[in-house]
């Protein structure tokens, strides 16, 4: 009876401790970090890729009140209520004292300075596939805007999501560097544009369905997704749901925020509009090359 | 002489045509078709697919001024929903918001249309100007489902 009792006791130790084991942050070290010299005209090309103001930036901001990224907007998800922090460069709330060595691990392993895991509303599963050096510069870039210090509102989560080691496992499964789409290399315009949609960009956090523990459904790939806090459907933008567009359709769309039948852009896509179209005609290009390629059992 | 059979089938049949024709839900589809359908040749003319024609942009500039004086009225209480409508609850609870973001619209048309474009070059800007506005209503005030 005592043996039956200790042995369970152990099975329990060893269930926790592989749970303890396989959910460890795994962050980058200063080794990981390549020698490099940030550049921050290319940190501001990477954050209108990846649209930072669009959640980061205070609420109500308008043009040029959009550079102080002290956080705010609330998403109200299935999995809780995240309150977006402040990542302008103050020192008290928001990034400033970050090594870049925190910001490598916050973007591409979603780990805190503290080494606790992020939660994936932080779209980090894209960032994940982002290079070191553009990471950098987008650091350096942030350090050149205003700082604020607004304090961060916690996140009011549904049990139980709320358990953030668990995250560890959760990241073992679908937190992955590689790219989703096959690519010809040799396609210069094609690769651009699948980094910047499947890294920066993060087109996949709404456009692409999620399972029910919130991880993005690659075999639907950017086929469009219901709205995760309200109203409506995010469209699909695969080739198939893209077919009556052109390249140069998307291009324009991105840039002035008209489609083909020349309705204008609404919803949260105005704000990633309004950012890509502060991008190089040839970011677009690329990311209206790439569109038009997905979906076409590449992948 | 009337003949009362006639008279209720009138009115019965009537009645739907009626209020279709007074559905502010309908009313307000057909004007932002409108809207809608004076962009196209502009926008055409920006993506150049289409030659400049400053009559074609004036007469795009006076549907919109036309349909900002009327957007206003088209969404009265109860009309929230039904046929089809894509407009958001948002209109109904945050009607300052929404005013505010339709007086926009119609500040940007007035500023167009004293800008006179003569030039695609010109347009563009103007254009930009008042497809902001429309963005910053679609961005709150709309549901897009497809």
């Amino acid at each position: 009876m005592r043996g039956r009792k200790r042995a369970l006791v152990g099975a329990l130790l060893i269930l926790v401790g592989a749970f303890w084991w396989f959910s460890r942050p795994v962050p980058l070290s200063e080794e990981d970090l390549p020698d490099h010299l940030p550049d921050p005209a290319n940190g501001e090309r990477i954050f209108h890729a990846g649209g930072c103001a669009s959640c980061h930036a205070a609420r109500g901001a308008e043009s040029q009140d959009r550079d102080v990224l002290s956080g705010g907007l609330v998403l109200d998800s299935p999995y809780g209520v995240f309150s977006v922090p402040n990542i302008s460069p103050g020192m008290k709330h928001g990034i400033g004292d970050w090594e870049p060595l925190d910001f490598a691990n916050a973007m591409l392993r979603g780990i805190s300075p503290a080494g606790r895991h992020y939660f994936p509303s932080f779209p980090y599963t894209s960032y994940a596939r982002m290079s070191i050096s553009d990471v950098l510069d987008l650091k350096a870039f942030l350090d050149t805007l205003p700082a604020s210090d607004q304090e961060n509102a916690p996140h009011r989560m549904v049990f139980p999501f709320g358990f953030r080691r668990a995250l560890g496992i959760w990241k073992r499964l679908y937190l992955d560097q590689n790219f989703v789409m096959a690519i010809d290399q040799e396609d210069a315009l094609l690769e651009r544009g699948r980094y910047l949609v499947e890294g920066p960009g993060h087109c996949g956090a709404c456009h692409t369905p999620r399972n029910r523990v919130g991880a993005p459904r690659l075999d639907q790939w950017l086929s469009g997704a219901p709205v995760m806090e309200g109203e409506g459907r995010v469209p699909d933008i695969t080739a198939q749901g893209l077919a009556d567009w052109s390249e140069g359709d998307i291009g324009f769309y991105l840039e002035t925020g008209m489609d083909p039948d020349f309705d204008v852009v609404g919803g949260d896509m105005v704000k990633v509009q309004e950012n890509m179209a502060r991008l190089p005609a040839e970011d677009r290009q690329a990311i209206a090359a790439y569109l038009k390629r997905t979906g076409t059992g590449a992948h | 002489m009337k003949n009362p059979v006639i008279v209720l089938m009138i009115a019965v049949l009537g009645v739907p045509f009626a209020v279709a024709g007074e559905d502010p839900i309908q009313q307000r589809e057909e004007l932002m078709e409108e809207t809608r359908d004076a962009l196209k040749p502009l926008g055409a003319m920006a993506k150049g697919e289409r030659e400049f024609d400053a009559e074609v942009v004036n007469a795009s500039f006076a549907v919109w001024k036309r349909a900002g004086a009327q957007f206003g009225d088209l969404f009265p209480e109860g009309s929230e929903s039904g046929g089809g409508t894509e407009a958001k609850s948002t209109i109904w609870t945050d009607r300052e918001g929404f005013d505010r973001a339709l007086a926009e619209f119609n500040e940007a048309v007035d500023t167009a249309m004293a800008a006179q474009p003569g030039s695609v070059d010109e347009l563009k800007p103007v254009l930009g100007g008042v497809t902001k506005t429309c963005k910053g209503c679609h961005d709150g005030y709309r549901v897009k489902d497809d």
